[in-house]
């Protein structure tokens, strides 16, 4: 188990905990990022930060701290 | 007659299209009161009905946690109405069915127009429209809004929707509703926010969501005890 901050480019991993205040697991909640979903690390911007994400078929940049908060099982 | 439908939905779902489309010219800009978030409302006329148009900002849930949610979310429970356009982006199906299903809990009166057909067949999905219609128990009008596919077909179903009401309901696994009925009696028996759907007030409690529980005066340990 990881950060989802920590993903390599490409790799991708399964949401199994989610950290934080109740208002950023809310937020996050909305935006389908929930226990369970698959989510792939698509590309980082100049100094990681933010990170660019694919979940549920869609893309979304993370501020790097929030994508801190997120815990990953990494699949191989 | 003169009824008022709310349109809702994600960002970038093409809502701004769909309300192109239905009001024309006959529109006006403004503010929402004491923010500055644009407020658009427009007319379109369908048979002997006026649909008075109002473009609810773009959000991703019901949490009133931002400004832009906290209108949509007032304007739906307050203003009450008659018919919520619930834009659904097809591409992005389950992201967006998210709010389907807020809005199905706060009980507005949903017809879906599920946009961007094209596109979610270009990324290879076979939606079966019939089939989502069904499971949600309302209309879902398949549209492609920039070629104005679909768009008189909404009006039907708006129109439909105005005359007959319908009233959704989504149901969760049998531990989950033990837990929400016993929390919608107490809402019941202490007559809490009882301008609100007890069941929405019941599961927005159960989720811990602040705003609800500051205007109902709770702290989450009442509600803990309700369900322990």
């Amino acid at each position: 188990m990881m950060k989802l901050s920590e993903l390599k480019q490409g790799e991708r991993g399964t949401v199994v905990d989610i950290k934080g205040s109740s208002e950023m697991k809310r937020k996050l909640l909305n935006m389908g990022i929930v226990k369970g979903a698959e989510i792939k690390m698509v590309r980082n911007a100049p100094l990681k930060d933010p990170i660019e994400f694919e979940i549920r078929g869609y893309h979304i940049s993370l501020r790097k701290n929030e994508a801190e908060n997120i815990i990953v099982e990494v699949r191989k | 007659m003169r009824k008022v439908v709310a349109l809702a939905g994600n960002p970038n779902v093409g809502k701004s299209v769909i309300f192109n489309a239905l009001t024309g010219a006959r529109q006006k800009v403004g503010n929402w009161p004491g923010v500055t978030v644009e407020k658009k409302e427009g007319i379109c006329k369908y048979k002997d009905i006026e649909f008075y148009i109002v473009d609810l900002p773009g959000i991703y849930g019901f949490t009133a946690n931002s400004i832009d949610e906290k209108i949509a979310r007032d304007y739906i429970l307050h203003e009450k109405p008659d018919v919520v356009v619930n834009i659904v982006d097809a591409s992005n199906i389950e992201r967006n069915l998210y709010l389907t299903m807020q809005l199905i809990e706060m009980e507005a009166n949903v017809v879906v127009a599920l946009n961007k057909m094209d596109l979610a067949k270009l990324k290879g999905y076979k939606i079966d429209v019939r089939k989502l219609s069904k499971e949600l128990g309302l209309s879902v009008i398949p549209m492609i809004a920039v070629k104005n596919e679909g768009i008189e077909e909404l009006k039907v179903a708006i129109y439909y929707a105005t005359k007959h009401r319908v009233k959704p309901f989504l149901r969760y696994n049998d531990g989950v509703e033990r837990i929400i009925s016993a929390v919608q009696e107490k809402v019941i028996e202490h007559n809490i926010l009882s301008n609100y759907p007890p069941r929405f007030v019941a599961i927005k409690l159960l989720e811990g969501d602040e705003e609800i529980l500051k205007m109902a005066n709770f702290n989450e340990e009442v509600i803990k005890q309700w369900i322990s």
